[in-house]
Parts: C-alpha cells; structure tokens; sequence
C-alpha cells in the first residue's frame, strides 16, 4: 500500500519553526510506524531526526505523537493508524520538552522529575541476613508501577504538564507509586512527602490523557489516584 | 489538536465552567455593590440584565454551575474511589446527560420569557 507521511520537522541550523514535510512511502499494513520512519531516513531523506534502540517496545525511546496521540513507533501497526490506501499519518514530537531536531525533544526535564523522586531502594536499618522477602500479595501492589519504561509517553501527553513544566507529571508519579507500595522499602513518609508537594501529585487534575496513552498499559491516573490517597490519609 | 479521550474533555469543560462561574460571582457581586451609591444606581446598572443577552447568557451559566457541580461529582468518587476511576467515562456521559436535559429546562423557561419581552 502506499500512504503519505506528513512528519512536524524542525532542523535547528535552518529553520525558525516548525514546518510540515510530506512524504510517499510504500508499506505493508503490518509494518509498523518505525519501519516507516527508517524507510524516509535510510532512502528519502537521511536529515530525518529520531529516537530509536531496541525497536520492540522496551527502551521507551521512540514515543511521537502519531495521529494526534502519543504513542511508540515501534508498537503502532500502520494497519491501526491509516485506514485504506493512499492514507497520511501525521508525526509530530511528543509536547512539553523543547524541541532539539525533528522528533528529538530535551528529555532532561523528564529525568530530573525522575530523579527528584528517589528511584531507588531506600533501605530500613540493617539489612536482613539472607534476601528481602516480600510475599506475592504485596508484590501485587506494585506490579503495574514496576512495568513503567520511561518513555515519556504519558508525561507528554498531559495538558497540566503542557501548561506547567514544574509538574514532576504522571512517570515520575508512577515511579515514585512503585516504591510507595513496595512493602520492603523504608522511605515511604519521605517519598509521600515528596508527593504532597506542590509539583507532585495534586497538580494531577485526571485528564486520563496517560491513561490512554501508556503503551504499557499501566492504568497510570487510577495509580495516581491510589498515591493522592495515601498522601492524604497519612496526615489524617 | 491532541486526540484525548472523554477525560480530557471533562478536565476542558470542568476548567471553562469554572471560570465562567467565577466571571458570573464577580460581576453578581460587582452588581449587588452598586447599591453603596444608592438605588438608582444600582437599578441603572440592574436594568442592563434585561437584555436578551444577560438573559440568555443566564442559560448558559445554569448550564456551567450544573456540568461543574455534577463532574465534581464524579472527580470525588474517583479521587477517593478505585471504583470511581473504573467508570469515569460512564459517569461523564451521566454527567453531560444531566446537564443537557437541566439545561433544556432552563432554556423552556426562559426563553418564552425572553420572547414575551417580561
């Protein structure tokens, strides 16, 4: 099938702003938008900026806004996002960070809202001999947050984030979720500390937009929700 | 314009119902003020929201007051609900329900009163 790639570019040597390219690419509906993306870059045009690692989903590198949602490239079948022939996708940087080149935005905000959380395992006195136990119930609590892959896909997706970029936003709420409920770490007042602040957790006015977006499929506001929750009954 | 589901809508109207209310308590209080320089005064300035307009716009601000009231609603049962987050779409749906049939009858009662000029 051939459709039309309608690509938001921006080369920072020459433009000012932002403009559109179109570009006709033959594919197959079970490629997905990455292949297409690599298709315009490797035998169209090889100025085309993106992300991209492990092209399967993992390493969160490659979240765009395709057809007006945030999504992985590397997880969206063409199939799903253009129906017939001769149809156009758009591709369009995820928003809220500074747009360096083309797809390529300024991931730093992200990761300093991710590290401002404590991202890790914060221990409670002495260690125990042999491992921390943690029986399968409470490893339930945290199994949707440790699915987390940072790619940002929710966090851009956020019209509080859009508007206030001092809103550490919805991954790092997960992330910080997934050590709150995590019933061997010992930090958890301060990290609820964290989250009662006024960029955490209150910003969140449930837009459900990372919801929708998470290619994981983690239920990103109901975790949210689920923080808000312990924050405000541990003042109670 | 990002593709959102019902949430971000709901969060759109919610923020627009919001400040339109806060329009209205302002310029209601601004109004009822205007009695500090007497009664003619504040019957000059009262006169004014007998046009159609005011009126009109009176249906508009029932519309507001009830979508945000009710969404309100719904932001509490999911704010201290799992349930609540589970059927957030639904309950947006009850909520636009209630709104557009409380505004159908506000509209029925006064815009016969805008038409008959009373």
């Amino acid at each position: 099938m051939q459709i039309n790639v309608k690509i938001l570019r921006f080369d920072p040597d020459k433009d000012k702003k932002q403009h559109w390219e179109t570009y006709a690419v033959e594919c197959q509906p079970s490629d997905r938008v990455l292949d297409v993306l690599n298709h315009i870059k490797w035998y169209i045009d090889p100025t085309l900026g993106f992300r991209r690692s492990c092209a399967h989903g993992i390493c969160g590198s490659d979240a765009m806004l395709i057809n007006g949602r945030n999504r992985l490239a590397c997880k969206t079948l063409i199939r799903n996002v253009v129906t017939g022939n001769a149809g156009t996708i758009t591709v369009e940087p995820i928003r809220g960070l500074k747009v360096e080149k083309d797809m390529v935005v300024d991931m730093e905000p992200f990761f300093d809202a991710y590290r401002s959380i404590m991202p890790y395992f914060i221990a409670d006195g002495a260690p125990p001999a042999a491992e921390y136990l943690q029986s399968e119930h409470d490893a339930e609590r945290m199994a949707h947050s440790s699915n987390c892959i940072l790619c940002a896909c929710c966090t851009t997706s956020c019209p509080i984030f859009w508007v206030n970029g001092s809103y550490i936003g919805p991954a790092a709420i997960v992330q910080a979720h997934r050590f709150i409920f995590d019933t061997r770490d010992g930090a958890t007042q301060q990290r609820l500390n964290l989250m009662n602040q006024n960029t955490g957790v209150w910003r969140c006015r449930t837009a459900y937009n990372c919801t929708e977006a998470c290619p994981r499929d983690i239920p990103i506001t109901e975790l949210i929700e689920e923080v808000k929750r312990a924050v405000m009954y541990q003042q109670a | 314009m990002y593709k959102g589901r019902e949430g971000q809508w709901a969060f759109l109207l919610h923020r627009l119902s919001g400040l339109a209310i806060l329009l209205y308590l302002l310029l209601h209080v601004i109004s009822i003020s205007m009695y500090m320089f007497g009664e003619a005064t504040y019957m000059r300035v009262h006169h004014v929201y007998d046009l159609s307009v005011f009126r009109f716009g009176l249906i508009l601000i029932a519309a507001g007051v009830m979508y945000h009231a009710m969404n309100g609603l719904r932001i509490i049962l999911m704010d201290f609900t799992g349930f609540g987050v589970g059927i957030q779409r639904q309950a947006w749906y009850v909520v636009l329900l209630i709104t557009v049939v409380w505004t159908l009858y506000v509209a029925s009662m006064v815009i016969p009163r805008i038409m008959a000029g009373v």
